[in-house]
């Protein structure tokens, strides 16, 4: 038993070696955050989700603190260390080391509770394409170089629904909300439901007759009104949510219930291009076809997807047997453009064995000034291994 | 050596009387073995049942561990310290008093907060405003983080509360909260209203399926079920 522990760290270790050894050849710089994070800084980003997945603990001060559940936040956070808040210098970084989730029941061979990750990370604001291709092709040398083999990649773009979005004829409020809406794809549904078919509904359960008499053109008299409302009805405002917010908040809900709804094609379109799940190239004239069909001006984030792809075939990746899903990155908030994964067919598509993308908005939620281009990927060390033990079975 | 059942009952307040009152109903009185505040009981004519008074919460964590095969809690408290306690705990009956709701109360001065959808809308426009994220008060963490989650409300921040949960808001440590009421009597006196019922709880009979059940500890149940006119 000890022995074959020994022999799986050393296989973990090598392994280990050999993708650093790629990543450092272009030229990421290894580095070694802390295991030990400031929850909050995770909280921020994944909100109170966090706790179901996540080993959160305070030490004896009293202080939040959690084992890191990724390496990107922590190698974010060290950027900005290392660099002020404005964090605005082009860097590479790539590591090694564990990361922990808590997985239910105690998980299994492809979730551990405590796993490895390698990863690479490129804050930078150059060529965005570039940038990605070269994240990309790095961890796919650094899977083969380890040994895997029979492996397919997936990709997905949700700056392409953003783009998508934005061509679409609607009051810049509503777009906010879809945008928002979008990781959590049951609130997306119905947000999408409410403004097609009933802004009307947007009154329901408010009094409408003080509604009625607010103007969203004199937002300081609406206050005053709404005010003078709840001293009527004997409603006390507490806590710091002040009456101005309240009144906002009504002056939205009475403009919606005035805009006409947006058109069930909408809804309609939006629905069809989620549904586009084909291979890259297949994908790749859907997307045309939709845009051209509905007039969508969606060209900048069409034209990076293929130059994207083209960069790509030049580099050497196959993208015959690569597939494009619109929904892909529906699941991790940070994500902001280009998304890809690694799965292999003997641990499913559930286990990806690597997997990365653009996450823009990251730095800021872990407390940049501003937005900074980023782009990542991690492997999933303990699965890589599992997958090349399972093939080597096979031969 | 036999194993006999543990059964776990509220050692305190209304839901010790009633309890006690439904056992006592079905002809099987409990008593307390040693001193009088003593911790431990038998049921008369039961050799192989053996009670523990613990308190309600206990009583839902000793279910969850298998330290107590049978218990009467609350499902709130199931359903807050047992994870997925659908798979975990059976439910045997639901026993018609220890009434409590647990409920999302925000101010009722709100007047455009009426759906946890438009509380979402209010929470991303609160932390625009205050550069932080609304925070809620509650014991009920993993209710709360699980029903919200399910609802699409995502920008928020959890305040462990140990007890007074309903003043938070007015004393400025949160700005909602979710915890039980029984009337609503007390939310309006701290200036708050229902926005959403998360749970309908009542104290339940429930069972553990992480104890062991060996064939003595089985044939005990059924007697006890029986007389409780469960089966």
């Amino acid at each position: 038993m000890a022995q074959r522990i020994a022999e799986k760290l050393g296989r973990l270790d090598r392994q280990s070696a050999t993708i650093l050894n790629i990543f450092a050849g272009a030229g990421y710089e290894q580095v070694a955050p802390p295991i030990i994070q400031p929850a909050s800084l995770f909280l921020d980003v994944v909100g109170e989700q966090l706790r179901n997945r996540t080993y959160v603990f305070n030490d004896p001060d009293g202080e939040e603190l959690c084992l890191r559940p990724d390496l990107t936040v922590p190698t974010c956070r060290l950027h900005l260390e290392r660099h002020g808040l404005k964090g605005d210098v082009s860097a590479k970084y790539c590591y090694s080391g564990p990361v922990f989730r808590y997985q239910p029941g105690g998980g299994d061979a492809t979730h551990l509770r405590e796993f490895r990750q390698e990863g690479l990370e490129a804050f930078s604001p150059l060529d965005r394409e570039t940038t990605e291709v070269e994240v990309l092709t790095k961890t796919l040398e650094a899977l083969k170089a380890s040994g895997l083999k029979g492996s397919q990649l997936r990709v997905g773009d949700i700056s392409i629904f953003l783009a998508l979005l934005k061509a679409i004829d609607m009051p810049p409020r509503w777009r906010d909300r879809l945008r928002q809406s979008f990781w959590r794809p049951e609130a997306f549904r119905a947000e999408l439901k409410r403004l097609t078919s009933m802004p009307k509904a947007a009154l329901t359960g408010l009094p409408e007759d003080l509604i009625a008499r607010l103007d969203p053109n004199d937002p300081k008299a609406a206050e005053t009104e709404v005010a003078s409302y709840l001293a009527d009805k004997a409603l006390e405002p507490i806590g710091e949510r002040s009456i101005a917010e309240i009144s906002d908040s009504l002056l939205t809900a009475a403009v919606d219930a005035r805009t006409p709804a947006l058109p069930a094609s909408v809804a309609d379109l939006i629905e069809r291009y989620l549904a586009i799940a084909a291979p890259v190239r297949a994908a790749t004239a859907r997307l045309k076809d939709l845009a051209r069909e509905k007039g969508l001006d969606i060209g900048t984030a069409l034209d990076a997807f293929i130059r994207r792809n083209e960069l790509l075939t030049a580099a050497g990746v196959d993208l015959g047997k690569a597939e494009f899903s619109a929904e892909f990155g529906r699941n991790f908030e940070y994500y902001s453009g280009f998304v890809f994964e690694v799965v292999v067919p003997s641990l499913g598509p559930k286990s990806p064995v690597a997997g990365g993308g653009r996450y823009d908005g990251l730095m800021k939620a872990v407390g940049a000034a501003g937005s900074i281009a980023a782009v990542g990927a991690a492997v999933y060390s303990d699965r890589l291994a599992l997958a090349i033990e399972e093939a080597s079975k096979g031969d | 050596m036999t194993e006999r059942l543990v059964l776990a009952l509220p050692s305190k307040g209304r839901l010790m009387e009633e309890t006690e009152k439904l056992f006592a109903d079905a002809g099987l009185p409990v008593r307390r073995v040693g001193h009088a505040r003593g911790y431990r009981g038998e049921i008369e004519g039961l050799p192989n049942v053996e009670v523990a008074f613990v308190s309600a919460s206990e009583i839902a964590e000793r279910i969850k561990s298998g330290k107590a095969h049978l218990g009467v809690t609350g499902e709130d408290l199931v359903a807050e310290l047992v994870p997925a306690h659908r798979a975990a705990v059976t439910f045997l009956k639901a026993l018609s008093f220890g009434h409590a709701n647990v409920i999302v109360g925000i101010p009722a001065a709100w007047i455009d907060v009426v759906s946890m959808a438009s509380l979402e809308r209010a929470a991303v426009a609160f932390r625009r405003q205050h550069g932080r994220h609304m925070r809620v008060a509650t014991k009920y963490g993993r209710l709360t983080r699980s029903y919200f989650a399910d609802m699409g409300v995502s920008t928020y921040r959890i305040v462990p509360s140990l007890g007074a949960t309903e003043g938070a808001p007015a004393m400025g440590t949160a700005e909602l909260i979710v915890d039980i009421t029984t009337t609503g009597k007390t939310l309006e006196a701290n200036g708050l209203k229902v926005l959403e019922t998360i749970l309908k709880s009542e104290a339940n009979l429930v069972a553990s399926k992480a104890a062991t059940w060996p064939p003595e500890v089985r044939e005990a149940e059924n007697i006890l079920m029986k007389r409780l006119g469960i089966m």
